[in-house]
């Protein structure tokens, strides 16, 4: 059942950076091909799609090295998993950017659009090829950011930049609990693997068992295992964090069937699925199963509420993506089988649905469910496709959700029969929810029968462009339905079959994996899940009559604000907001002293505290060991700094630091240090020349300061130099064995390397001569700011 | 400010301090030196006379230069002047940290000769790196220059 061939690293390579290198030149494209650049973003999906075919039957990884020093590579791991999400993003990409060559025609941004939807797809199959964790990352976080510009695409209205803002906030948040997640994996994982291994994530695949031993006597398995389920929950709009998913329906809607279908909420299930063989326990079935049955049950009612029918679809997803993670959650074979085979179900049927919406939008003119009805007339073909797609969703046999749904089922059953008690809860939450996602699938169904409602336009039938990509979706979906029809006839589809066995066999541990077989078919006898099929059937069946009043009864029930998620969300942003606009004012305001005391203080704060919570200790006083002449010098600077702070006047102010200046200077010469000697007093005595320069245009006297306000500076002032004091005793009192003079201080390395006897200089200009080259482009920066500084203000731009 | 001991003295002491200048920057390999220093102190000289003389003495008396503004502030013409120093500085520096590689070796690797038999020397070091000292000397010079007579105008 394992191939064993090895990928081929530069069709692997190429899957990933194509997009990218694409997205690249899709500025230069457009110029040359206008409207036609969607067939050339959908001839480089295409191209994808096959060079991830051509993989088809590989397994094993292709390692490229990046970090080297830290044991970061870019690691890709082709497995059946890694192929279904790739052979998603890449073919569900083709579909999609040629329909969005009918759908975006009149719509603004399309280079934007299209190099935007290229790096998504790039993005996405980095994230289902990486095996490296800080790669994966780096993926998963791209992703965020392509779907930021997708789902703002129309930047001008308020409604879109929420949007965008939502989600962005909800799944980079949660890839960062991940990354703290990857992080702590990472530092188990170091304990037993080589530096090399322990970003890998074949590695962890490879010994998955006993990482999580290792994970569990660290005691890190529970945290570890919280932090990835929450990047997963937050990108696949797991509840709480299903809210930014309706939102992201501002997006065109080839965007939301992409992204919101098809691929970017698929990055948090195939998450669960990659760590599956590694985490999956107890912990595991508990939190996952509890996660993903409630976001179902939920996702379905609000589904039902619905108004909007990109809204209902939206809300669906977030439904669909809860069964999946249930799926995986349970511990028992036919979990894997659930989540795997949904994976693909899903995909199939939602993105066609999503692009049933889109024609619908574009050619009625309206998204409100109550607007619309009796579009069959107008649209046959569309009708169709809908139907077939509508009904898997339904899970209604023989049609492709039913079986993966009949899988959740059977697990849910098998675990409740298991370990009894509270465990019951499972599948009756799945009945209950599958009763509403019946219901919504249905009545999006009946969008297209019934009576035309008055107000309706007489509705275009799509271009082609526009139903192709979907009529090939549902036709998928319908092969996969009538898989099941045949299966039970004894002739299964083994392509299917061995493909879906693939990508299970990859969400189990490794020991497990070994020959499973993959089969689905219509249930030949009464069985407790076929039972629970018909139960969710039938009182959908009966229900659906009073489809318009539950829909009123949940959302009279959402207009209570604690019981909707958007309402935490919305006062955790503005209430931020708010804070934001009082705090600005007192730490920016213009204010040269302000921005210095602020940052004194936070400096002092954190260096003093950082300190204390290390324990640190001030090393015990012996003495001071300075020459008479060296105390003399600094008597005479610390005399000089008490004249700075009083002086009455700004020349006398500017003279009295020089001394403190010179005095330092002065030190450095008896410290036997003559470079930084004359450093010290070339730039002591540029100082001074440029104060005189300024100087009378500055008023004579200070102004007075009000007590509460020198008491104030005073007390950071002491701050400071207490801090700095302590950092100074705290940071020389060790020294180390071999210090780096040494090395310098050998004239092997000085005289003869470098051919000079100036340490200081040497090292400028040669050992650390990219140090110095970086320090003068700094210091010609600064002068172009200057000038351009300058310069703006003269044209009278002054903000 | 320009009181005659102050335009005597600076008219004296501009010329050590160049001088000086040079010195540290060709020594600095060997002994207290070296561009930045050499650069700051160069400066000094030029600030010495823009506070003593004033903004327009140095282009208009010393150098014979009469330029068309661009912009109120760069009145002073000599700021495109700096303007080079300082690009040109950087390219030396770059150009000396290129130069090796075509010889086979590291960026910025240095390397020194030894001069033997000169008259008044008698033997020399000369090290590869004065080249990109020579640049940062020259950046140094031309940003602080630049800064110096943009906001001194002001």
């Amino acid at each position: 059942m394992q191939p064993t061939t090895d990928p081929t690293a530069a069709a692997v390579l190429a899957v990933v950076f194509v997009p990218f290198a694409a997205a690249a030149l899709v500025p230069l494209v457009y110029r040359v091909l206008g409207e036609r650049t969607a067939y050339y973003a959908a001839a480089v999906a295409l191209a994808c799609f096959s060079l991830v075919a051509s993989q088809y039957g590989t397994h094993g990884q292709v390692v490229v090295p990046w970090i080297d020093s830290l044991g970061v590579s870019l690691r890709f791991y082709v497995d059946g998993l890694s192929l279904l999400v790739g052979f998603l993003a890449s073919g569900v990409g083709v579909l999609i950017l040629t329909y969005s060559g009918g759908y975006m025609h009149d719509e603004p941004g399309k280079p934007k659009y299209y190099a935007a939807l290229l790096a998504f797809m790039g993005s996405m199959l980095g994230v289902a090829f990486a095996a490296d964790l800080i790669a994966l990352f780096v993926f998963w976080e791209l992703t965020s950011l392509s779907s930021f510009v997708l789902i703002g695409h129309y930047q001008r209205t308020d409604d879109s930049r929420y949007a965008a803002r939502k989600s962005m906030l909800i799944t980079v948040s949660g890839g960062l609990f991940m990354l703290v997640g990857f992080l702590l994996l990472h530092e188990v994982v170091a304990e037993m693997a080589t530096d090399a291994n322990a970003f890998s994530i074949v590695y962890m695949l490879e010994h998955a068992e006993a990482v999580q031993e290792e994970l569990r006597a660290a005691g890190l398995f529970v945290p570890v295992l919280g932090l990835l389920v929450v990047g997963a929950a937050t990108k696949s709009a797991q509840v709480p964090a299903h809210i930014w998913l309706p939102n992201a329906m501002e997006a065109p809607t080839p965007v939301s069937a992409f992204l919101h279908s098809a691929t970017m909420v698929k990055a948090g299930v195939y998450l669960l699925g990659r760590f599956r063989p590694v985490l999956v326990s107890h912990e595991w079935e508990l939190l996952l199963v509890a996660l993903g049955l409630t976001t179902m049950t939920v996702a379905a009612v609000l589904a039902v509420a619905a108004t909007d029918i990109k809204e209902l679809l939206a809300y669906s997803t977030a439904s669909h993506l809860g069964l999946i993670v249930a799926g995986f959650g349970f511990v028992s074979e036919l979990g894997g089988e659930t989540g795997a085979f949904h994976i693909l179900n899903h995909a199939m049927f939602k993105a066609a649905l999503f692009l049933v919406a889109g024609i619908i939008a574009h050619e009625a003119g309206t998204r409100r469910i109550q607007g619309l009805g009796g579009l069959k007339e107008d649209l046959p073909i569309t009708a169709a496709i809908a139907a077939v797609a509508s009904l898997g969703m339904a899970g209604v046999p023989p049609f492709n959700g039913f079986y993966s749904k009949e899988f959740l089922f059977e697990a849910a059953y098998h675990a409740a029969a298991h370990s009894g008690g509270l465990a019951w809860l499972f599948p009756v939450v799945a009945v209950f929810g599958s009763v509403f996602t019946f219901l919504y699938s249905i009545r999006f169904l009946m969008l297209f029968f019934g009576e035309k409602p008055t107000g309706l336009h007489t509705v275009h039938t799509p271009p082609k462009t526009m139903l192709v990509p979907p009529l090939i979706l549902a036709t998928a979906a319908g092969i996969i339905g009538l898989g099941g029809v045949t299966a039970t006839f004894g002739v299964p589809i083994t392509p299917l079959n061995h493909f879906v066995g693939e990508v299970f066999a990859s969400v189990l541990p490794p020991a497990e994996a070994e020959g499973v077989h993959f089969g689905y078919h219509l249930p030949k006898h009464v069985s407790p899940a076929a039972v629970m099929s018909a139960v969710t059937i039938g009182v959908g069946a009966a229900a659906y009559p009073f489809y318009g009043r539950l829909h009123d009864g949940i959302n009279r029930l959402l207009d209570v604000d604690p019981l909707r998620a958007n309402w935490y969300y919305d006062g955790a942003v503005f209430g931020a907001n708010g804070l934001s606009d009082r705090v600005t004012p007192l730490v920016q305001n213009g204010l040269l002293r302000t921005y210095a005391t602020w940052t004194f203080a936070t400096v002092s704060a954190l260096a003093l505290s950082g300190y204390v919570a290390a324990g640190i200790s001030i090393p015990a006083f012996e003495g001071l060991g300075l020459s008479p002449a060296l105390l003399l010098v600094l008597l005479v600077a610390v005399v000089g700094a008490v004249a700075v702070s009083i002086a009455p006047s700004h020349v006398s102010g500017v003279l009295t630091l020089s001394i403190l200046g010179f005095m330092v200077a002065v030190f450095y010469v008896l410290a036997d240090a003559p470079d930084l000697a004359l450093t010290q007093l070339v730039v002591e005595t540029l100082s001074l020349v440029i104060f005189l320069l300024v100087l009378d245009k500055l008023p004579a006297f200070y102004g007075t300061a009000s007590r509460s306000r020198m008491i104030r500076d005073g007390m950071l002032s002491v701050a400071v130099g207490a801090t700095v004091f302590v950092t100074v005793l705290v940071t020389t009192d060790t020294s180390p064995a071999n210090p780096i003079t040494d090395f310098f201080t050998n004239p092997a390395v000085t005289v003869e390397k470098a051919g000079g006897h100036n340490i200081v200089n040497v090292i400028l200009v040669d050992f650390r001569a990219f140090d110095t080259m970086g320090e003068i482009s700094v210091v010609a920066m600064a002068a172009l700011s200057v000038l351009t500084l300058i310069a703006m203000r003269e044209r009278g731009e002054t903000q | 400010m320009s009181t005659v001991i102050a335009r005597t003295v600076t008219r004296t002491v501009v010329p050590i301090i160049l001088v000086t200048a040079v010195a540290l920057l060709l020594q600095g390999h060997n002994l207290p030196g070296g561009g930045f220093i050499a650069g700051v102190l160069t400066t000094t000289a030029f600030a010495l006379i823009y506070i003593i003389y004033g903004l327009d003495y140095l282009e208009e008396e010393l150098l014979h230069q009469f330029r068309e503004p661009l912009l109120e502030s760069m009145r002073h013409g000599i700021v495109e002047n700096y303007q080079i120093a300082f690009g040109v500085g950087l390219a030396l520096a770059a150009v000396a940290g290129l130069v090796p590689i075509l010889f086979g070796h590291n960026f910025l690797y240095q390397t020194y000769w030894v001069l033997h038999h000169l008259p008044i020397y008698g033997e020399l070091h000369v090290a590869s790196a004065l080249a990109f000292d020579l640049g940062v000397y020259c950046v140094v010079v031309g940003a602080l220059l630049t800064i110096l007579a943009v906001v001194g105008s002001e």
